[in-house]
């Protein structure tokens, strides 16, 4: 995942790089062509020089071709030709020339040169005067300017990434914060959050609309609480009068043997829809956390009671149950709770224990474990959802391991699930954030 | 001696009139009358001018709470048991319930035997608290020492053989299904297992210990899998 400036940094440098690439030509056609002009005026310069010199020298006619020839042998720049008429019209050209030189004095091997043509008079007499000027050659122009650029490219870019640096500090400080605060949002804790204000516009619509999509998910999740928790009171009339009903039935003298089993199988999914109906107003209480008490608990008597409490089922299946305390954990909470979340994870390890297995309940300062044998591991994904439906599952307890998980989170245990040497194993641990 | 010197009064404060209709018919006998209070006002009216044997008091009425009901009862000295009935399963309302001076709480949906059989114990409690001995054709049950003996010979039972032993004495003449007994032995948790073989097992051994004592069989199956106490 990039980060939002790295993503900006890179189009912003490519287009200057581009830019940066164009504007290359276009400053070489540029100092190339002030470069001309410039050589064409002193070229022509030069030759009014030269026509004004010659003409002030009053060397006479016979004298002057030997002048002009000695001249021509001087000044290599410059070159007089006689010529009959005067030329129609100055002309300019530009020229590369072998540097007779090279071997000797080193520099270009090959000089550009611009030259200038145009006519003079000496005493009378036409004579084509061409002067030719060094200059800098095209590559070499092209060259220094792509070297120039590409420094400059290169602060631009250095420019761009500290700015996102700096930037990304400040600008985004708002947002980080709004970040997390949302990071540290709990829909069941049923608080609006708040956030700082800002004078950044994006900001400070992403808090308007962060706020509004907060509270309506706060209502949405209260009304379906409250539904929850309405319609699970509502339902234990009809149940009870169902269950009631039921016993009544069962006194007719006129009764029938198949009719009896029929209300006893009744009667059995009526158990069950009765005690789903509390697990579920037990899950709505403990999200609207309706149990406040934190006295000490000890749980070395509760897993007691509960193994007493459960003696005809672990007798049932001939269950070993061995309790070790290694250590008694000094924790706070609802007892009441606290014998729920034991008896939830004690009949699990009872329900699908196999027969004549060994339960294991370890109880130490830091954790409690319960462990019963098993062939394959559980999906602990799925383990602590409501309603979740293990592969052998038989009679979906449905909530039981929910409830325990959410006795845990509400005690700010931590409840969690491993599968080792064919044994499943739920583990308490009561102070998580030290380990 | 007969334990039932005269009929029993029970009060019903209930405002759903499906379950009021039900326990007064499953109550009803030769032994108990039943009246019902649809609401707080009839209830309050009802205690003015009668005494009870038993209240049962469902908390949310119509017009008032049980709990109002119960400190009502409570102000002046009376010695009618009171089971609250609630549709919330607080602990908080049970505590409080059972500390104004409810002397047992029941959590809707309950099983009408096992009203009975709490009706029966705290009968048993509040009005024969010195011997509480109950007896039947030479069976006699010590509620408080929790013994039983058949005319000479004591019957030693566990604990559990023990409370199926009064839960059946205190429905006489009732089927109760083994769905009930489970639920009255494990709880809520009784659906949790594949099947109810420990209640088998439970009244099988009663009903043996019973026998090898000599009683006549009280205890009787009835359609293979329920129960029936006869007198």
């Amino acid at each position: 995942m990039k980060n939002l400036l790295t993503k900006t940094l890179t189009p912003f440098t490519i287009y200057a790089f581009i830019v940066l690439a164009a504007s290359i030509p276009v400053y070489f056609f540029l100092v190339d062509w002030i470069w001309i002009n410039e050589l064409d005026e002193n070229n022509q310069l030069i030759a009014q020089r030269v026509e004004i010199e010659f003409n002030e020298q009053k060397i006479n006619t016979e004298k002057l071709k030997e002048s002009i020839d000695f001249w021509n042998e001087i000044q290599p720049g410059t070159h007089i030709d006689y010529i009959e008429k005067p030329l129609a019209k100055d002309s300019t050209y530009s020229i590369y020339r072998q540097n007779p030189y090279y071997e000797k004095f080193g520099g270009d091997k090959v000089n550009r040169f611009r030259g200038y043509i145009t006519t003079i008079q000496i005493n009378d007499q036409h004579f084509a005067l061409t002067v030719e000027t060094n200059v800098e050659e095209t590559e070499e122009t092209v060259g220094y300017i792509a070297v120039v650029t590409l420094l400059f490219f290169i602060v631009l870019v250095l420019g761009f990434w500290l700015m996102n640096k700096r930037l990304s500090k400040q600008i985004w400080k708002p947002f980080h914060r709004t970040l997390d605060r949302l990071k540290d949002f709990q829909l069941n804790n049923q608080k609006q959050l708040t956030f700082e204000k800002t004078d950044i516009k994006e900001f400070h619509e992403l808090h308007v609309a962060l706020e509004k999509l907060i509270s309506q998910s706060l209502r949405t999740y209260q009304s379906q609480k409250e539904f929850t928790e309405n319609a699970s009171h509502e339902l234990q009339t009809p149940l009870a009068i169902l269950k009631q009903k039921l016993d009544l039935f069962l006194q007719d003298k006129q009764l029938t043997e198949e009719q009896y089993t029929l209300v006893e199988d009744m009667q059995y999914s009526l158990s069950r829809a009765a005690r789903l109906n509390k697990n579920l107003l037990l899950l709505t209480k403990i999200e609207n956390e309706q149990f406040q008490t934190k006295k000490p608990i000890d749980p070395g008597p509760i897993v007691e009671e509960t193994i007493d409490m459960f003696q005809d089922f672990i007798e049932g299946k001939v269950l070993q149950i061995q309790f070790d305390i290694q250590g008694i954990p000094a924790i706070k909470g609802d007892s009441y709770l606290f014998e729920i979340l034991i008896q939830n994870l004690l009949i699990n390890a009872i329900r699908h224990a196999q027969p004549s297995s060994t339960i294991v309940i370890i109880l130490n300062e830091t954790t409690l474990s319960v462990s019963n044998g098993g062939t394959q591991a559980l999906d602990d994904k799925q383990l602590f959802k409501r309603f979740a439906k293990q592969h052998d599952n038989r009679q979906g307890a449905g909530l039981g391991l929910a409830i325990a998980y959410e006795i845990c989170q509400y005690n700010h245990w931590q409840l969690s699930y491993t599968y080792s040497q064919k044994r499943h194993q739920f583990t308490i641990t009561f102070f998580p954030q030290i380990i | 001696m007969i334990s039932y010197i005269r009929m029993m009064k029970i009060l019903i404060v209930e405002d759903e009139i499906h379950l009021a209709d039900s326990m007064v018919r499953y109550l009803s006998n030769e032994s108990y009358r039943c009246e019902v209070a649809y609401n707080y006002a009839e209830a309050i009216d009802k205690i003015s001018y009668h005494t009870y044997d038993c209240i049962l008091l469902d908390i949310m009425l119509p017009d008032g709470s049980g709990m109002q009901l119960l400190q009502e009862l409570k102000k002046e000295p009376r010695d009618e048991g009171i089971i609250i009935i609630s549709a919330k399963d607080a602990l908080d309302d049970r505590i409080e319930g059972l500390h104004i001076g409810a002397d047992d709480y029941l959590t809707k949906p309950f099983h009408l035997p096992e009203l009975a059989a709490r009706i029966f114990s705290i009968i048993r409690r509040k009005q024969f608290q010195n011997t509480n001995i109950v007896h039947q054709d030479g069976l006699h049950i010590d509620l408080l020492a929790k013994t039983v003996r058949y005319n000479d010979t004591p019957i030693t039972l566990t604990k559990k053989e023990f409370d199926l032993l009064l839960f059946f004495f205190g429905n006489k003449h009732k089927v109760i299904s083994k769905n009930t007994l489970a639920e009255h032995l494990s709880g809520d948790f009784a659906d949790m297992l594949d099947n109810y073989d420990f209640v088998y097992a439970h009244v099988k051994n009663l009903k043996k210990k019973l026998a090898e004592a000599g009683t006549p069989s009280f205890l009787k199956t009835i359609y293979g899998s329920g129960y029936k106490w006869e007198a």
